[in-house]
């Protein structure tokens, strides 16, 4: 049973960073979609994540509004580093924005305002 | 009626000029064409900026609402859209070769501000106008608006008199009292409060600070003379949940600023900030028997309400209540020494201040253009002090309301603002035996008519007729003009006309930690001037980093100006009516650039004229240099994780006007040219940031700030020729907390 428990987690392991670099032991990768649409947004969220505890290093990807970030496994989660992407003002994959934050933006990074 | 050129023309024109282009950029003869459009009724916007995002290199939309961008000015692909009345949009255009923008509405009646990254010269504005952005403010030690100063060439800061330590505002070598202050465009600290407004508007209240030079809009009233310093206060709705800021420094002073946001219901949101600093400490590092700097205590409070209902009602509100304490003068004086013969100097002073704004307005559905503002703002102002023994207390209540509805004449490129306003000013003085009061009832209308070829001018003309109940029929007519020779070169001209009822008393307070005694000779007439002035400005790119090179001249001239003469006789301090010229020249050049990555260089040359006819002669104004110089190097790494920076300042000789008895009278003197050196290092984490400075690290003192401090009620007594630093150099330290 454990072993395949173990093996159905590394399968998922397997597919969510089907995309991602190689990465060393002490250093995790994830992506994130996000609701972010322009380069400000990329500009305030890279700087949101420049501030998070354990994130080594992080990038948008404006097109497809995928945000990267390598973070420290000891340090910080998954979760946690969705949740400094919604209190920026974005959806991170199924986790809304926080409603205050989102108000905050400028309006050109509301995600009203579409891809743009 | 608009400036149109025939397609055919037009397209010989921007075929000669892509010609041109490709020429210079041979590599990349591309082109971005759109259109920009109002989202809800689909009608082309005239006028309207489209700017690559991140450079300064931009243009507008002609008649049909069409613009044309080099693609080889790009710097990321995308631009940055936006118009008067509506809300600015960045659109990406990688791979495009025509876009379609559609901007709706903001609904407010605040002007579109938008920024280059780099650029603290806006390149949109038809004024001279400059910003300083809350990372500037940040740049300086903490925690009035006189500090947020320092890092900005174009505003001096200068000390009053060497007992009070109060700093005062100069622009274009002319006294802070000619400046107009604002706070979110609705004028503030006026009148008596002038000569220590900067202490009554803490540093953490501020968004951002526009600074014009040179003659402004005729809608926030008559008095602006030698510019425009507009400081917006921090948005309700947009600002930081809690922002703590604590602030010490080596002379025992402290600092505690704290505010905190609440969006209340959805349409309510609302923010409180609170400001108090205190010294309670005796500094007498020169030595000369008097304190440096005076003891005080100041508590402030700003209650900052807005209302939004959609895109047409915006309204906000604010309340602010302060009261400063202070006592200075010699080291073991003791408040309220009775008059003795052997009392000691002090000065003492209580000043209690409310005042409340509101700003209304309402934007007229599917008519983004068209708006309807009302402003009314009210301050009560009360003021006890007491220097040596002279008494001079005195109050100040004001009313103030305007109304100013804006629309275009068919189409954008010709839009108008016309508006009513009734000032209501009542002054009190006492100063000894003499009593000053007035009562002030001031109807007025005004207009101003912004015309935009939608290409590359900007005309602002503006009049104003002001009925005023003590001095008749005030006429205020104004003229802005903007040529953008290409996107990056830009010629801005400014002409216009001020007018001015003076405090003399409040405006020469400094005279009063002298021996010199007030004399009225005549009836005083307000204060007319005219000025006149121009400035260059060049953006450009270097090694792929941009910056910026402006330059800039303005003539002052008075018609009737209030002359406090301190020259004709040694213990008085004179006033009467201007007899003859009294004018400021003042010229600016500064160059901008980031030199490395993270690295911004800004320096500055300043050369002033000011001179005023005194009893008949024509003399340099007291304590104003010829020549200055300033450099501020500024640091960050990315994300602004580390900074720091550093201002270096010199000033030249400065004419002083000294009452030293045996030089005889008009004995002018000139004081020593010198230098500051201020600096700043910080370091942000996710929600704390901690900073350490120093101010004067060159610790320079002014000799002999004090003139007579051996007998301070003797005649020679004379603590108001302050042309430098008094404390020396002071370390300071300090912590912002941040929960967004």
């Amino acid at each position: 049973m454990k072993t395949f428990r173990n093996l159905g987690l590394a399968l998922v392991m397997f597919f969510a960073t089907l995309s991602v670099q190689a990465q060393n032991s002490n250093e995790k990768t994830i992506q994130i979609k996000t609701s972010a649409v322009c380069n400000m947004c990329k500009k305030s969220l890279e700087k949101t994540m420049a501030y998070e505890k354990g994130v080594k290093k992080s990038n948008l990807d404006v097109d497809s509004k995928m945000l990267t970030v390598s973070y420290d496994p000891k340090k910080t989660n998954e979760d946690k580093i969705r949740k400094a992407v919604n209190d920026t003002g974005y959806d991170a994959d199924d986790k809304p924005a926080t409603p205050r934050a989102y108000n905050k933006l400028d309006d050109c990074c509301r995600k009203e305002a579409g891809a743009h | 009626m608009y400036f149109t050129i025939p397609a055919q023309q037009f397209y010989r024109i921007l075929g000669t000029l892509a010609l041109f282009i490709s020429i210079l950029y041979p590599a990349a003869a591309q082109q971005l064409t759109g259109k920009v459009l109002d989202k809800t009724t689909n009608s082309p916007l005239i006028g309207a900026s489209a700017v690559w995002k991140g450079t300064t290199k931009g243009t507008s939309t002609d008649a049909a609402g069409n613009f044309t961008l080099q693609l080889a000015d790009a710097a990321t692909p995308e631009i940055i859209v936006s118009y008067l009345g509506y809300k600015a949009d960045t659109i990406a255009v990688s791979g495009k070769t025509a876009v379609t923008i559609a901007l709706s509405s903001t609904g407010s009646l605040k002007e579109v501000v938008v920024e280059g990254q780099q650029t603290r010269y806006s390149a949109l504005t038809p004024t001279n106008s400059q910003i300083i952005t809350s990372r500037d403010l940040e740049k300086s030690a903490c925690c009035n608006l006189a500090e947020s100063f320092e890092t900005n060439a174009s505003v001096e800061v200068t000390t009053t008199d060497a007992v009070s330590g109060a700093k005062q505002i100069q622009m274009l070598g002319l006294d802070g009292s000619y400046t107009l202050l604002t706070t979110d465009n609705v004028p503030a600290l006026r009148g008596l409060s002038t000569p220590y407004r900067l202490n009554y508007l803490s540093g953490t209240y501020i968004e951002s600070i526009d600074i014009i030079k040179g003659m402004g809009s005729v809608l926030n009233g008559y008095e602006s003379i030698s510019g425009q310093v507009n400081v917006k206060l921090r948005d309700p709705e947009k600002t930081e949940r809690l922002y703590l800021n604590l602030y010490g420094n080596s002379l025992a002073k402290f600092d505690a600023n704290l505010n905190v946001s609440a969006q209340v219901s959805p349409k309510w949101s609302t923010l409180l900030m609170l400001h108090s600093d205190h010294l309670g400490n005796r500094v007498d590092r020169n030595k000369d028997g008097f304190m440096d700097l005076a003891l005080g205590t100041h508590h402030n409070v700003y209650n900052k309400w807005k209302y939004k209902h959609g895109d047409t009602w915006v309204s906000e509100f604010g309340f602010n209540a302060l009261r400063e304490t202070k006592l200075g003068g010699q080291m073991d004086y003791v408040k309220g020494e009775p008059v003795s013969p052997t009392q000691r100097y002090g000065t003492e002073s209580e000043t209690d201040r409310l005042s409340f704004y509101n700003k209304t307005s309402y934007t007229f559905p599917g008519r983004p253009y068209q708006s309807l503002g009302f402003i009314s703002s009210g301050v009560h102002h009360k003021f006890n002090s007491l220097y040596g023994r002279r008494q001079y207390n005195g109050e100040q209540n004001t009313g103030d309301l305007r109304f100013i509805f804006q629309s275009i004449i068919g189409h954008t490129g010709h839009t108008y603002k016309v508006g009513a306003s009734f000032l209501y000013d009542d002054y009190t003085e006492r100063l000894e035996q003499t009593r000053l009061a007035r009562t002030e009832r001031v109807p007025g209308i005004f207009a101003e008519y912004i015309f935009n070829n939608a290409e590359n001018l900007t005309v602002v003309a503006g009049a104003r007729t002001d009925f005023h109940n003590l001095y008749g029929t005030v006429f205020t007519p104004r003229l802005n003009v903007k040529y953008d020779l290409t996107p990056n070169t830009i010629f801005r001209v400014a002409a216009g006309k001020g007018f001015r009822v003076a405090n003399p008393i409040s405006e020469n307070t400094a005279a009063l930690v002298s021996n010199r005694a007030f004399t009225f000779r005549e009836e005083l007439e307000p204060e007319k001037a005219w000025n006149l002035g121009g400035s260059f400005t060049q953006y450009f790119e270097l090694g792929g980093r941009s910056g910026a090179f402006i330059t800039d001249y303005y003539y002052t001239t008075f018609q009737n100006q209030v002359v406090a003469d301190m020259y004709s006789s040694a213990n008085q301090v004179a006033f009467y009516n201007l007899q003859g010229r009294s004018f400021s020249r003042s010229f600016q050049a500064e160059l901008q650039y980031e030199v490395l990555k993270g690295f911004d260089v800004k320096t500055a040359y300043k050369y002033f004229d000011v001179q005023t006819t005194y009893n008949g002669q024509l003399q340099q104004r007291p304590m104003i240099p010829q020549h200055r110089f300033f450099v501020n190097l500024g640091f960050a790494t990315p994300f602004d994780k580390w900074r720091a920076d550093l201002t270096a300042q010199y000033f030249g000789q400065m004419p002083l006007a000294y009452m030293e008895a045996h030089g005889g009278a008009a004995n002018v003197r000139k004081s020593d040219a010198f230098y500051t050196l201020n600096g700043q290092v910080s370091r942000a984490f996710k929600r704390l940031e901690i900073y350490v400075g120093g101010e004067n690290l060159l610790n320079f003192r002014q000799p002999n700030a004090i003139i007579g401090a051996h007998d301070p009620f003797g005649s020679n007594f004379d603590a108001s020729m302050v042309w430098g630093p008094i404390t020396g150099r002071v370390i300071y330290a300090g912590m912002r907390f941040k929960i967004e």
